[in-house]
């Protein structure tokens, strides 16, 4: 499905990815563990477009589509979704008008009737359960106001609604108590189809225990550097980062403390 | 030194004499206190951005024809009041007739109205502030009087419709006067329209008194043509327990200006005025309020939102007058300014004049871009990149028009709005 082959990017001149090869097939969940500061986020930027990023070298195929010469919102039509660590805040745009848009733009897409309010109100209900989220967030700003968990409630209920191909998570477990990130792994577990891939980005291997992933990857310096089975992040966990020689500065205060 | 423009002599000859004597007289003397009033230049403080604008013409010192096809605004429901350049048709209107609100034309008070009216017109104006709104009380060939009498509510909005037919060049007088008795209540809609395409001036002056716990609410869409110079002015003085509400639209043209001045004069007065902004391509919009706390207690709350693309110019001028003795006043003003272009320009100031030790006086003002961060989020649910533009620019100015109180205005507002987005995001 997704086939990333030496991707370089930059950020203001700086280079963050140094060759990044990657094969994801339908139906599989990968996971990209890696200290911070090693291109974890900027790889589910550069995925979903965002053109704060740029692309230097390398390729990356999507249902052998060229993603990297898609605008953000056609990479998102064609099924890229991600789950944005930190979800914008949009005052004056309800969060229902913003999913009914977001899923009409989809529909339209596909050729498919566009929803009318009271069709759509019923669906986003449904949805907003299934996150445990009370409708009423339904009808407040994008996301305005909302506490982490909230947010990332949120995130997993527009992918829900969008079923995209391919779901990025970036630290979707970020800032979540037990409960919540039980939500939210239920969530993503209910996105988990044949034909369709999860990439989850994480810091912490403790998201992993509730949305088991077929495969590990460790990034480093912008280079994936391990790859391996579910084992891999529980080895991971035990032995910290240190024991790949990396050095992880997080990991080394959050010891400390 | 080259001496400073004067106000072209044609401007100051009025023509028809329908009005009652009083107001006659009135029209006469304000005319020649004018007779040489220098025009404002760049070097006049308050005009400072938008002389650059104003353009009058000989041609546009004459009065135009107040007679023609007058039905427009006949799908405005209920009460509807319609001015065709500057003169209300009263074939095309729905007075409201109701005990203690008389609404009336000027032309058709009596003698001892005409007079009372006389002694009271402009007192809420500040001659030096407003300069060429000045011209109204100079020019006007009709106007609309209300009277509410003291507890007197006015079971629905009232609707006044400006039309201003530009077939010609020439230029539109129109004047409201509100008298709103004790514990009254009403809600006046004003509309600015236009037809016909050659260059004309509005000159409109809006007048509120409001006695003890008085209640008045005026909303105000501006909204004429690409040939129509704006030149607006609103006075509003406010007595103990009073409270005046404004929301106001404007949509950017070759001059637009409007003053709006509150007087809070009794304890317990309170003022909210909101204002949203739109201009594009080469348009101008330049609001200057004032809010004078001059009796202890008042609240006022001020919040006014522009937003300019292309090479378009908005101007925000907002001052707060504490009196000496407005003790425990509470002033809150708030700016914020959405450019959407390169080459727009805003300009904003804030104003606080404080002469009282006991306040609470806040204000702020802002000018950004549409935020990166949010356009690619919503980009990213796969939202049209224009469609994005849209929402992001309609959220910075929703809550404003969502305070509108009428639906029918507020619908007005969105298609207007829409239109705006439409010619504003079509090449994104």
């Amino acid at each position: 499905m997704l086939s990333i082959k030496n991707l370089h990017a930059s950020v203001e001149g700086k280079e963050i990815l140094k060759g990044i090869n990657l094969e994801i097939k339908a139906g599989e969940v990968h996971a990209i563990m890696g200290p911070n500061g090693s291109g974890k986020s900027t790889l589910s930027q550069v995925l979903a477009g965002n053109e704060a990023f740029e692309v230097t070298e390398g390729e990356v195929i999507l249902n052998g589509e060229n993603l990297l010469d898609l605008e953000t919102e056609e990479r998102a039509r064609e099924g890229i979704f991600l789950a944005f660590q930190y979800p914008v805040e949009i005052p004056g745009v309800s969060n229902l008008q913003f999913l009914r848009t977001a899923v009409n733009a989809m529909r339209k897409h596909r050729g498919e009737e566009e929803m009318n309010a009271a069709e759509f109100m019923k669906l986003a209900k449904e949805v907003s359960k299934q996150v445990d989220l009370d409708p009423s967030f339904l009808k407040r700003g994008v996301n305005e106001g909302f506490s982490g968990g909230e947010k990332k409630r949120n995130e997993i209920m527009q992918a829900l609604l969008l079923q995209p191909k391919l779901a990025i998570l970036d630290e979707t477990d970020s800032g979540l108590d037990i409960d919540a990130l039980k939500v939210v792994s239920d969530g993503v577990n209910a996105l988990r189809s044949e034909d369709r891939a999860i990439l989850m980005v994480t810091h912490y291997q403790r998201l992993l225990n509730h949305i088991v992933p077929d495969y590990v990857h460790v990034l480093a310096g912008g280079r994936i550097i391990k790859s391996g089975g579910r084992e891999l992040a529980l080895e991971l966990e035990e032995k910290g980062y240190g024991w790949l020689g990396i050095k992880d500065e997080e990991t080394a205060d959050s010891a400390a403390n | 030194m080259k001496p400073a423009p004067t106000l072209s002599a044609a401007f100051l000859e009025s023509a028809g004499q329908s009005l009652p004597k009083a107001l006659l007289e009135l029209r006469k003397q304000r005319g020649t206190a004018l007779v040489d009033m220098p025009l404002p230049t760049r070097k006049t403080e308050n005009w400072k951005y938008s002389s650059k604008y104003l353009k009058l013409t000989d041609e546009m010192a004459s009065t135009l024809p107040s007679q023609g096809k007058a039905l427009t605004g006949q799908e405005v429901p209920g009460y509807r009041i319609v001015f065709l350049n500057g003169v209300i048709q009263p074939e095309a209107s729905e007075f409201p007739k109701a005990d203690g609100i008389r609404v009336a034309s000027f032309r058709d008070l009596d003698d001892q109205e005409a007079a009372e009216l006389a002694d009271q017109l402009d007192n809420t104006l500040d001659d030096k502030a407003v300069q060429l709104a000045r011209l109204n009380a100079a020019r006007f060939e009709d106007g609309l009087l209300i009277r509410l009498k003291p507890d007197a509510v006015l079971d629905q909005p009232l609707f006044v419709i400006h039309e201003v037919t530009a077939d010609a060049s020439g230029s539109a007088f129109p004047r409201i006067f509100v008298d709103a008795g004790r514990h009254s209540q009403a809600t006046l809609v004003e509309e600015y329209r236009s037809s016909g395409s050659e260059p004309v001036m509005v000159n409109t002056v809006t007048e509120f008194k409001l006695a003890d716990g008085a209640k008045i609410t005026n909303v105000r869409l501006t909204m004429e043509g690409e040939n129509v110079q704006h030149i607006g002015a609103t006075g509003v003085r406010q007595q103990r327990n009073a409270r005046f509400e404004s929301h106001t639209v404007g949509f950017g043209g070759p001059l637009r200006r409007h003053d709006l001045h509150v007087r809070l004069e009794g304890e317990g007065g309170e003022c909210k005025l909101n204002g949203v902004v739109v201009t594009q391509g080469k348009q101008h919009f330049d609001n200057h309020t004032t809010i004078e706390h001059v009796a202890a207690h008042c609240n006022s709350e001020e919040t006014y939102r522009n937003i300019a693309a292309d090479q378009s110019h908005a101007v925000f001028n907002g001052r707060i007058h504490i009196h000496q003795d407005a003790q425990k006043s509470n002033a809150d003003m708030n700016n914020k300014n959405l450019l959407l272009s390169n080459g727009a320009e805003i300009d904003t100031k804030p104003e606080l004049e404080i002469y009282a030790d006991d306040v609470k006086c806040a204000h702020g003002a802002t000018i950004g871009q549409l935020d990166e961060i949010s356009l690619f989020y919503l980009v990213s649910r796969g939202i049209a990149r224009r469609e994005a533009n849209v929402l992001l620019t309609m959220a910075f100015i929703n809550e404003l028009v969502e305070q509108i109180p009428l639906e029918t205005v507020r619908e007005t507002a969105h298609t207007r709005l829409n239109q705006f987005f439409d010619q504003t995001f079509q090449e994104v």
